[in-house]
């Protein structure tokens, strides 16, 4: 708990919310891409990328709270930190017929990464939205700073 | 002899109030994506009663020493673990929490104004209005 608590806040998810952007870019860049992995020596696509949040609590007086039994009492918090960034394993890849590509196999298919343009575009616009309201808030708190240093003037 | 009046601990108590709920608010807007978040709030009730009863002081060996109340910080959080709002289990409502930071924010420059304009006056009465 310091005075730049809220900014340390607001920072965190503008990190955050640019390395889901990053990621983002990375399955929009690699919307054909057919080698991605290795696997037994045979190439398989990439595979579309998600990356999951957690807020980050590393607070001893948090801690001394749950212990103590005030569960609901916990203190504010640290803001947010990815936890991990993981490979979609549950949507399929697209069979794309197309004889003449080099990965295609016996029976003329390609696997074509599993991303979806269009549910890339809405994380993206869902990402720049988060993005800016956490600016909003930097920005205010900002204000706020200045405004508390004008006490006594 | 009181020669703050109570007015500038009041205040001071209100600036404690906002800069913890702006805290809450970053931490709201910073985990709009996180699942399963709770919403933090920072109560204001808890904040008021703290102030009635702050009765309570410090022992002094002086008469002359400066009075000084214990400092309750941090301990008015609360969560709200019943609301959901979004469906991953983020109970974040962006509107209530945007709307809540111009509001607070407003707030913490109308307590900073009245403060900075009570020190002015105390200035004021010890240099006899020169």
């Amino acid at each position: 708990m310091s005075i730049f608590h809220s900014l340390n806040s607001s920072a965190s998810a503008l990190t955050a919310q640019r390395l889901r952007m990053d990621v983002i870019s990375s399955n929009m860049a690699n919307i054909d891409t057919t080698r991605g992995k290795l696997v037994d020596g045979e190439w398989k696509p990439y595979q579309r990328k998600s990356v999951s949040f957690q807020p980050k609590q590393g607070q001893f007086s948090s801690f001394l709270n749950v212990a103590i039994g005030n569960r609901d009492r916990g203190a504010i918090g640290n803001g947010v930190s990815v936890s991990r960034i993981q490979e979609d394993n549950e949507t399929p890849f697209k069979q794309v017929f197309d004889p003449t590509h080099p990965d295609a196999n016996e029976e003329g298919y390609v696997e074509m990464p599993n991303v979806d343009p269009l549910r890339e575009t809405i994380d993206m616009m869902s990402a720049t939205r988060s993005y800016e309201a956490n600016i909003t808030v930097l920005n205010s708190n900002k204000a706020m700073l200045m405004k508390a240093l004008e006490i006594g003037k | 002899m009181d020669l703050y009046g109570g007015t500038i601990s009041a205040l001071e108590k209100g600036l404690n109030f906002s800069s913890d709920k702006s805290k809450a608010i970053s931490q709201n807007v910073a985990n709009v994506d996180t699942p399963n978040y709770q919403v933090k709030t920072v109560d204001f009730k808890n904040y008021l009663q703290e102030a009635k009863t702050a009765h309570l002081e410090a022992h002094r060996t002086d008469r002359r020493h400066l009075p000084f109340s214990p400092t309750t910080f941090g301990s008015s959080t609360h969560n709200y673990s019943s609301f959901r709002f979004n469906q991953n289990g983020n109970g974040v409502d962006m509107d209530k929490e945007q709307a809540d930071l111009a509001a607070n924010q407003i707030y913490y420059n109308a307590l900073a104004d009245r403060i900075s304009s009570k020190f002015n006056s105390l200035n004021n009465v010890i240099k006899g209005g020169r």
